[in-house]
């Protein structure tokens, strides 16, 4: 019979595993991959609702690369600045962690001000989750991401003070660093939506014989 | 199969891809590099935080320079008509690379424990398939808009 070993929570209260790995990271990537499965189910559902919607506002009438673009890279950063952040909480540089983890929050807020922004613009537009099953499959599915994204910068921000008053520690930065994970997650969800919405179907237009209800 | 157990669960020392059995068998593993392996050491040195062997600013901010360029890659591919029907396939690529990117490197698990990478592959597989099944069913069972 083997020993339980112990793993490595560096220098927090230790946790006995047969695996030698931190049940709350290993519980982190365990939600993880069951979101990959939620977000998962909400892409396919938009792709095969694709191009099958019979009135309008379409696509190619609404959607606005430019400025999504700046959104994703804003978001792209937000993941620079988190494992930035990471780094210096583990190296013990207390206000180089606070900046970074702040970083965090607050390109994470700019983000969400983009979705707003996109969201009453397209509402304006006449979409809305009821005009059409573009307008169902594309609210749902990024207004999912939003919800992930306003929980992960309200948890970076409760870091960002624990970090400034001292509880969080280079001991127990484990606590960041599955805040850390999820936040990533966030990022590379968004990477997987912008390339199927944006970008794929960027240019779908209104099937032949069927009038946009905005002209 | 204790023979095969065994070797899943016991750290011997002679892989970092191994499960550790002890605290001091964890992760920072040997050769942390983006690949692997001794043979890149002195480059992965320069480019590290002080030469310890672990990933530090320089390398992240790589990393994230690396996902900015392919943003603007995929962006700029965008406006070219000229790759017709190998648009899609093109933007998969890089969706990829990116994906790739933030997961093995600023989620760590490029230099983690591999059975962080087990779980999280396993339902990767599972959910490109429960996508997959979804997709087929739609285009075979040809279902009417509602709206």
């Amino acid at each position: 019979m083997t020993q339980a070993a112990v793993s490595n929570t560096h220098g927090s209260e230790e946790h006995h595993s047969s695996t030698g790995l931190d049940n709350r990271k290993l519980m982190m990537w365990a939600f993880l991959a069951s979101d990959v499965m939620f977000f998962g189910t909400f892409i396919a559902t938009y792709l095969v609702y694709r191009g099958k919607s019979l009135v309008g506002p379409y696509p190619s009438e609404v959607l606005d690369i430019p400025i999504t673009t700046v959104s994703t890279f804003v978001l792209l950063m937000s993941s620079l600045a988190m494992v930035l952040g990471l780094h210096f909480v583990k190296a013990g540089e207390k206000n180089k962690g606070t900046f970074w983890i702040g970083a965090v929050v607050i390109l994470g807020l700019v983000f969400l001000g983009f979705q707003v922004y996109e969201f009453n613009h397209f509402a304006h537009l006449g979409l809305t989750p009821r005009t059409n099953m573009f307008g169902t499959t594309f609210f749902i599915l990024t207004g999912i991401h939003g919800a992930h994204v306003t929980i992960g910068v309200l948890w970076m921000a409760f870091l960002a003070y624990g970090n400034h008053v001292g509880s969080l520690r280079k001991d127990n930065a484990i606590d960041l660093e599955m805040a850390g994970l999820y936040w990533h997650f966030v990022d590379i969800v968004w990477i997987v939506i912008f390339t199927v919405i944006y970008l794929i179907s960027a240019n779908d237009t209104p099937p032949p014989g069927m009038e946009s209800i905005l002209h | 199969m204790a023979n095969l157990w065994q070797k899943l669960t016991h750290f011997k020392g002679n892989g970092w891809w191994n499960l550790p059995q002890s605290q001091a068998a964890q992760p920072n593993p040997q050769h942390e590099g983006p690949i692997g392996g001794p043979w890149l050491m002195n480059w992965w040195n320069w480019l590290t935080y002080g030469g310890k062997g672990h990933a530090g600013p320089r390398f992240y901010w790589g990393v994230g320079f690396f996902l900015a360029v392919v943003t603007l890659i995929e962006v700029w591919a965008f406006g070219w008509k000229w790759l017709g029907a190998w648009f899609i396939p093109l933007l998969l690529f890089l969706s990829v690379l990116k994906f790739v990117g933030v997961v093995a490197y600023f989620m760590h698990l490029r230099f983690d424990n591999r059975f962080y990478t087990y779980t999280f592959v396993s339902a990767m597989i599972v959910g490109i398939a429960i996508f997959s099944a979804i997709l087929l069913l739609a285009e075979y069972a040809h279902q009417e808009p509602l709206f």
